[in-house]
């Protein structure tokens, strides 16, 4: 007994499991093996709530390996823990969790899988956490379980490094609620006192609340706005200055002074501004953070994707081992077809290698002993063995990851926020040293109360806030449209419109045959489509789909590359290519004059016979997707020129971009490889370049361009080199990101000019002698809620 | 009004406590995956295997 419902709404059949249709023709419940292999196995066991939870919904992956390599004493030794009550426990990696019934079904499977005791699911990290009972059952086993339910589990890499990273997290976290707490019961103690200086309150009293805000402001404080001392600190020893330098010297003297104030009993105290102020600053830096953890983790599932297993040669004999057994100087078999997967050099061998997914270089690389060999290279051609030099994190792919790690780091725009903030300080400490000079004139005391407020009134807080507010709201929306954005320097390329490749005609079209054009008897479609009615050829499926079959048919003999002969309601039928049809019947005219025209104008022409006669003509083609014309009408509103520049048929291209309305010259075909790159660089010289594309070959263009835009079903390398990885292959997400990139760069704007005008507008309050500690008390917050509104109003990506 | 010379110091007491649990929350990692826990309430008790409980 099955829940799955297919969607009432689909006339096509639709997937068991993943609900998409079914390919016409296929005689099944399903539209792939791994879906009708996930179905069987939650139906089984009777998991069938799955499909009553689930939010989204995409074919099954699974693979057929045994995992053998996990129940190795070696890998067991490194990744496996041994509870006191005789329980294992590890961490896997695991692919394709999305929602809430993928986490369901993951941790329904101690119901399935005897002795797997527990299994916890962060679907956050995709990780799993498993603990298991050895004498039962092993890894391995549960391994394969989890492969056949559609999640294929790989050994989690880097658990120190996350074990750092969650320290890390948490401290920030503490300080964050420790600021948060402070700031609360200050502004209650801070009421208090305001209502008492226009109500009226003893001097005891006054007193009483001033000792106890600065007993609360000064512990809290000092240990929660540490992270901000600490980087002011280290971008002075490096003899730059940054963002954290004015906002430490703000803390500081608002701290400082306050508390000289107390001491003294007169003059203001600024302790619940300044709560306020560092408790905001932490929940921006916090929501940074969690976003730089995201791109990194996206990084590191490459790492885990690499081999887990090895051959290693020990006198002669190979053997499999777990990769954390390798050391460097052993000796490692790589089989063809396998990827190396540890860095060194080949001793004896000669192959081929496809080097793809670490240079983005599309031809395969000869290689002989001596060469050097990388972990994530595809071994193409014959046997090899390398002698391993570097291993894990320390391999080139390792580097490569920890690198993409640290490039999420910063975007031009954020180093545009610190040279304002290198200016700010500059003109912020000279317009304090006047104040205090001219104030002096008339008292000292006065003088440094008022230089004081500037510096204090003036902290930037809203500037601080200004670009990860934004982008982190842009990322977010993006995201849950299935448009991946890899940071904030990813959106700032895409904002300025220049010229956009788009690589895949696939993007522009529908991805599937079509017949788009009928020349001749119009009964003949029926009968084609009953003579294809048993194939799955693409020709087939489209001539099926543009009409119902009529009769059966019987003697079917499908020739493939040529046609289908069918004999229907006692007459011979023929379907196929042109010159097969022509060999066996008698050719026409009109036919062939229509032949000529469809396949001048880049379409497939199919020739359907009738007892050794010629009746009609398709015209069979990759239909325009409907949304193509409205996303390249928003792509050249915003300012941007698109150019087809792809490895398909000239006459498929030129096709493509005359139904859009492209001129013939922003359309090549046949563009090789090294071309698109040269096409890239060329333009490049002219302004930014998008390119968008989605295999091996365009991962080099990608990296040439300024931005790079990978759409589902790319290569790994393709969707690493880009930018931006789009869930669904339309060009209207394309056409989306760019709009969305070019609005939030709007609202980074916005917010700078906003927070700039606030710190003119309370710096001068302060300067003429005009600010109260009420004011900087309200404006401040106001502000940074300001910046928070502008971001959460911002046009990008909203749908 | 000196009733506040009692009060207050309790008051914050009172918020010590509240920051130290919070702390702890964070320190034994409950908030550390806050994207999986909303979506586990919703399954159903008997889905959760029931042999080693």
């Amino acid at each position: 007994m099955t829940s799955a419902r297919p969607n009432p709404q689909v006339s096509t059949p639709a997937c068991l499991h993943c609900q998409l249709p079914i390919p016409l023709g296929l005689q099944s419940a399903y539209c792939c093996a791994g879906c009708a292999v996930v179905h069987e196995v939650i139906a089984a066991h009777g998991l069938d709530q799955f499909y009553a939870l689930r939010e989204t919904a995409s074919p099954a992956r699974t693979t057929a390996h045994a995992y053998a390599e996990l129940d190795d004493p070696a890998f067991q030794r490194l990744h496996v823990a041994r509870g006191p009550d005789g329980q294992a426990r590890a961490s896997l990696y695991l692919e394709d969790l999305r929602c809430g019934a993928c986490v369901w079904l993951v941790e329904s499977a101690p119901r399935c899988v005897t002795g797997l005791t527990g299994i916890r699911v962060d679907l956050g990290k995709s990780r799993a956490d498993v603990a298991w009972d050895p004498s039962v059952t092993s890894l391995a086993t549960v391994a394969r379980h989890l492969d056949r339910i559609g999640h294929p589990p790989h050994p989690y890499r880097g658990l120190a490094r996350e074990a750092l990273r969650s320290r890390e997290d948490r401290a920030l976290l503490i300080k964050l609620g420790i600021a948060g707490a402070a700031a609360g019961n200050l502004m209650l103690l801070a009421i208090a006192l305001y209502a008492g200086l226009f109500g009226g309150m003893s001097r005891a009293d006054t007193g009483f609340f001033r000792w106890a805000s600065m007993c609360v402001a000064l512990p809290a404080l000092g240990f929660a706005a540490t992270p901000f001392f600490r980087t002011a600190i280290g971008a002075l020893r490096v003899r730059r200055l940054h963002l954290d330098l004015p906002l430490s010297i703000g803390i500081l003297a608002g701290l400082g002074w306050g508390t000289a104030n107390v001491l003294r009993g007169v003059g203001e105290i600024y302790f619940d501004s300044l709560a306020m102020l560092v408790f905001l600053l932490l929940v921006a830096r916090w929501i940074v953070l969690r976003h730089q953890r995201r791109a990194s983790q996206a990084a590191e599932l490459l790492l885990a994707l690499t081999p887990s297993r090895a051959h290693r040669v020990t006198a002669g004999v190979p053997t499999d081992v777990p990769i954390e057994a390798i050391i460097p100087g052993d000796i490692v078999r790589v089989l063809a077809g396998e990827v190396v997967p540890v860095d060194g050099e080949i001793v004896s061998g000669q192959s081929a290698f496809d080097v793809g997914l670490l240079t983005g270089e599309s031809q395969p690389i000869d290689v002989a002993p001596g060469a050097r060999a990388h972990a994530g290279t595809l071994n193409l051609a014959a046997a090899i063995e390398i002698r391993a030099t570097a291993v894990g994190e320390a391999t080139r792919v390792g580097k490569l990851v920890a690198s993409i790690a640290a490039l999420a780091v910063k975007a031009p725009i954020e180093r545009l926020v610190d040279r304002i903030a290198g200016r700010f300080v500059a003109v912020v400490s000279s317009v304090a040293v006047l104040t205090l000079l001219g104030w002096s004139l008339r008292s000292v005391a006065l003088g440094a109360e008022h230089a004081m407020a500037l510096l204090i009134v003036t902290c930037p807080c809203a500037l601080a806030l200004a670009t990860p507010l934004a982008v982190t709201v842009a990322l977010g929306r993006a995201a849950r449209r299935g448009i991946l954005i890899k940071g904030a320097d990813a959106l700032e390329r895409l904002a300025t419109p220049g010229t956009l490749f788009i690589d895949k005609t696939g993007t522009i079209t529908a991805g599937q045959l079509a017949v788009v054009s009928w020349r001749g008897d119009l009964d003949a479609a029926g009968i084609a489509a009953a003579a294809e009615a048993g194939s799955n050829h693409p020709v087939a499926r489209a001539l099926r789909a543009h009409a119902a079959a009529s009769g059966f048919a019987a003697e079917v003999r499908e020739q493939l590359g040529h046609g289908v002969r069918a004999v229907i309601g006692g007459r011979e039928v023929l379907v196929g290519a042109p010159a097969w049809v022509r060999q066996r019947s008698r050719s026409q005219p009109a036919i062939e004059g229509w032949i000529a025209e469809l396949a001048e104008r880049g379409e497939t022409p199919i020739v359907i016979a009738t007892d050794g006669v010629m009746r009609a003509v398709a015209g069979l083609a990759d239909p325009i997707r409907p949304d193509a014309e409205r996303a390249l009408g928003t792509l050249a509103q915003l300012g941007w020129t698109v150019r087809l520049l792809s490895g398909d048929d000239r006459r498929v291209v030129q096709r493509v971009g005359a139904a859009l309305g492209l001129p013939a010259a922003q359309c090549q075909g046949e563009v090789s490889p090294e071309d698109k790159v040269a096409a890239v660089r060329r333009a490049r010289a002219d302004g930014p370049v998008v390119m968008v594309g989605d295999g091996v070959n365009d991962a080099a263009a990608m990296a040439a361009a300024s931005a790079g835009i990978a759409v589902s079903g790319a290569a790994e390398i393709a969707i690493e080199a880009a930018d931006v990885y789009l869930r669904s292959p339309s060009i209207g997400d394309v056409a989306t990101t760019a709009a969305g990139a070019q609005a939030t760069l709007a609202t980074i704007r916005r917010n700078l000019k906003f927070s700039l005008v606030y710190n003119l507008i309370a710096g001068a309050l302060a300067v003429s002698g005009l600010i109260h500690p009420l004011i900087a008390a309200a404006v401040m917050p106001l502000s940074s809620l300001t910046v928070l509104a502008s971001s959460l109003r911002s046009k990008a990506f909203r749908s | 009004m000196t009733i506040l010379y009692l009060i207050l110091p309790l008051a914050l007491l009172i918020a010590c406590a509240a920051v130290a649990a919070f702390a702890w929350t964070v320190r034994s990692g409950q908030l550390d995956d806050i994207e999986t826990p909303p979506r586990r309430i919703l399954f159903e008790d008997e889905a959760r295997c029931d042999r080693d409980r």
